[in-house]
């Protein structure tokens, strides 16, 4: 049994590695000329380049700058309604998927948006959702309420006994936020900045619906148009090649110096910690409700959007694209949960043996997909399938293989610390009481359950709103929901797309908070 | 004069009953079995737990309704003492107001790590440092600081022999010198024969 779990989970690593070997191997061996380095004294790829880290650069910066002040409202008044609600929100709003927010936005904030005419009043007439200031709102909107879980979580790891310290030195609030808060925080600051990049560095959907023309394009819908419309591999080659670099390297240079928990469930139970009164406390109530504001105005836009017209739509129409993205999430996160958990059996096996060289590279192989981009992975593998495999008709075999390999790294992120906790704590004591097999698993799943399925929801969620992978494999017999709102906007059907969002969102809404249901249940059990 | 005027804490369900006096600059020994609440007591006059009833009175003042960092207080916590994240001299200069350290204290912090005798542990983590190197350090900080009221609980409790003979000295000569009112817990009668003037002994009411 254990030769199995060990030879397993080898094996899924093999897999996830071939996969990104495939893909390369597709784009390298399409075209004898290999990538066309003449486009590094292009100036068009400089522009590309530059527009990349810029929009990357400023929409981790606001998600990160703006989120502190939000975390640190809900931890000091720990007495302000709804905070638990806020915060599956803020899960909500950071697996939402793009083409639900973009509807959104652009109901509020477009050509006839709800609020444009305020935005216009602040902004002047020059306002345009299309553009640098579109993306930049949609990556802050999704990442800084995934921000404030992360550093909401960080400060309730603060131990009271550093807060009892800083009353009875009677540090100043500067001393304080200096020894205490700061110290706690600038590690995962640094890193969580570092993840957010990457992620908008990848963005796909998002520059591709609110770019608004050439001057807005980032490395990743370049090698999207590169491929979809002028079929230039040497180009797309090379747009992927500096595309992993770029994101790979700044992400492993950011994971060497900070440190994360992501979304680890565990936190501290508050006896003693310092409250916010007087105008401190009101202006971070003030903060707590103008987040609320922000994150629930794009969902308000769309109900405004639905009512707002006379056409109507079908709903058989939604009814196929919604079984489909429902088969492919549900696909994507079993098979993605399981794999996850099988990679991290090596990773562990080395942790134990204390080879922590060889277990970062492990969980390096297992969780690439990060930084590999889906659109260069999906590119590659449709140049080297497309010489063995009818893609119409595997097209959506290889969408949910796919789309499962994206999601794989958040469920390395989410299992990984409650693994390793586990085997902290009751390796040794499994060991001296010879439990394996079987047995082990029924002491391992209890401990590491409650875990399993706030990722698997988590998964579901992420693998339903994939657009990246479907544009290069899908086909339209087999529409997802998330593609039919693309299709909805791309056409300026804006009250079918708000619909479809609609849908979307609440069955995003479901999952999360049925999974979030049963989980406690389980705790209170 | 230091006095806890009927005073009465809620704590697991317990009624815990306190009703004492005590000299400024004296030193007094608080003792009684695990649970009857030494720290408790301590907790309630820095601030940290309140009282259902009752009075802590300092110099004729009430300290009841201050807020922590008002209350004339500098006290040792029985764990947790340190920063870890901070050297242990950045550890020893906190807690002496927001005016930059001065030679002065630098001078009497020096001193006193070299009495006992972790004068080479200053620039140091706290990681790096024994139980009792550690426990040294948080009592310098303790005694130093400008609070005439110290809370020691259990200070001696990491240390050996001979150290804590050292310790014990240590802390009584800066309470007499610099007149501090010193509540200290502790399970060791050693302790109350070196440092304290007088003991309160606790009883489970």
């Amino acid at each position: 049994m254990q030769l199995i779990v060990r030879f397993s989970g080898w094996l899924a690593l093999l897999g996830v590695s071939l996969v990104t070997l495939l893909s390369f191997y597709g784009l390298i061996g399409f075209s004898d000329q290999g990538p066309d380095w003449q486009l590094f004294s292009d100036s068009y790829f400089y522009s590309i380049l530059s527009f990349s880290i810029q929009q990357a650069f400023l929409s981790a910066l606001f998600s990160v700058l703006l989120a502190w002040p939000v975390a640190r409202a809900i931890y000091y008044q720990p007495n302000l309604p709804g905070v638990k609600a806020f915060l599956s929100l803020c899960l909500l709003c950071f697996v939402m998927p793009t083409l639900v927010l973009i509807t959104g936005l652009v109901a509020l904030l477009g050509g006839n948006g709800l609020v444009t005419p305020a935005f216009e009043l602040l902004l002047g007439e020059g306002w345009d959702i299309y553009g640098l200031g579109g993306i930049l709102l949609a990556h802050t909107y999704l990442n800084m309420p995934f921000a404030i879980r992360i550093f909401y979580q960080q400060l309730n790891a603060i131990p009271d006994s550093s807060w009892q310290l800083a009353s009875q030195l009677k540090l100043t609030p500067w001393q304080r936020f200096r020894i205490v808060e700061w110290s706690s925080l600038s590690g995962q600051a640094l890193t969580l900045f570092g993840f957010i990049f990457v992620l908008c560095f990848n963005s796909f959907a998002i520059v591709l619906a609110l770019g608004g023309g050439p001057q807005s394009t980032t490395l990743e819908v370049a090698i999207y148009q590169a491929l979809k419309y002028d079929f230039n591999i040497p180009e797309a080659l090379m747009l992927a090649w500096a595309q992993l670099l770029i994101a790979g390297g700044f992400f492993m240079l950011v994971s060497r110096l900070g440190k994360a928990n992501w979304l680890s469930v565990d936190t501290a139970s508050r006896l003693w910690t310092p409250n916010a009164k007087g105008y401190r406390g009101r202006m971070m109530q003030l903060t707590y409700l103008v987040a609320w504001v922000c994150l629930v105005l794009p969902m308000v836009a769309l109900l405004v959007g639905v009512t707002d017209t006379d056409q109507s739509l079908k709903l058989a129409e939604l009814l196929v694209p919604t079984v489909t993205s429902l088969g492919l999430g549900l696909f994507s996160a079993t098979l993605g949960v399981v794999m996850a958990w099988v990679m991290l059996n090596p990773a562990r096996e080395l942790n134990r043996r204390g080879a922590t060289r060889q277990q970062l590279v492990v969980e390096w192989i297992a969780s690439h997909g990060l930084v590999a981009p889906a659109m260069v992975v999906s590119v590659g593998l449709f140049i080297f399938l497309l010489q063995h495999i009818d893609i119409d008709r595997w097209g959506m075999p290889v969408v949910a293989l796919l789309n499962t390999f994206v999601v794989i790294p958040f469920a390395i992120q989410k299992l990984k610390p409650r693994l390793l906790q586990f085997d902290a704590q009751y390796y040794d004591l499994c060991r001296s009481l010879k439990v394996s097999g079987f047995a082990l698993w029924k002491i391992q799943w209890p401990f590491v359950r409650p875990v399993f399925l706030t990722t698997f929801a988590l998964l579901f969620v992420l693998a339903i709103g994939d657009v990246a992978i479907f544009s290069i494999f899908g086909n339209q017999s087999w529409q997802t929901l998330p593609w039919l709102i693309y299709g909805y906007a791309g056409s300026y059907r804006i009250a079918e797309a708000s619909i479809a969002s609609l849908l979307l969102l609440g069955i995003c809404s479901l999952i999360l908070w049925g999974f979030e249901k049963a989980q406690m249940e389980q705790k209170n059990v | 004069m230091f006095e806890v005027r009927k005073l009465e804490i809620e704590r697991d369900g317990k009624t815990l009953k306190y009703d004492f006096k005590l000299k400024t600059g004296h030193v007094l020994a608080i003792q009684g079995l695990s649970g009857v609440g030494k720290s408790t007591l301590l907790s309630a006059v820095a601030g940290f737990v309140n009282s259902i009833s009752g009075q802590i009175l300092w110099e004729g003042q009430t300290l009841n309704g201050l807020s922590i960092d008002k209350r004339p207080v500098s006290y040792l916590f029985q764990q947790n003492n340190l920063f870890e994240h901070l050297s242990v001299m950045t550890n020893m200069t906190l807690g002496f107001g927001e005016r930059p350290v001065n030679s002065d204290l630098l001078d009497q912090i020096t001193d006193a790590a070299h009495e006992l005798q972790v004068s080479d542990q200053l620039q140091k983590m706290p990681g790096a440092l024994s139980g009792g190197q550690r426990q040294r350090i948080a009592i310098i900080r303790t005694m130093l600081r400008p609070e005439p009221l110290v809370l020691l609980d259990e200070p001696f409790a990491e240390l050996d022999p001979q150290t804590r003979l050292l310790a014990t000295g240590w802390v009584r000569k800066v309470a007499k010198k610099y007149k501090k009112t010193v509540l200290m817990v502790t399970h060791q009668s050693e302790d109350v024969e070196q440092v304290a003037d007088s003991v309160l002994m606790l009883k489970q009411s």
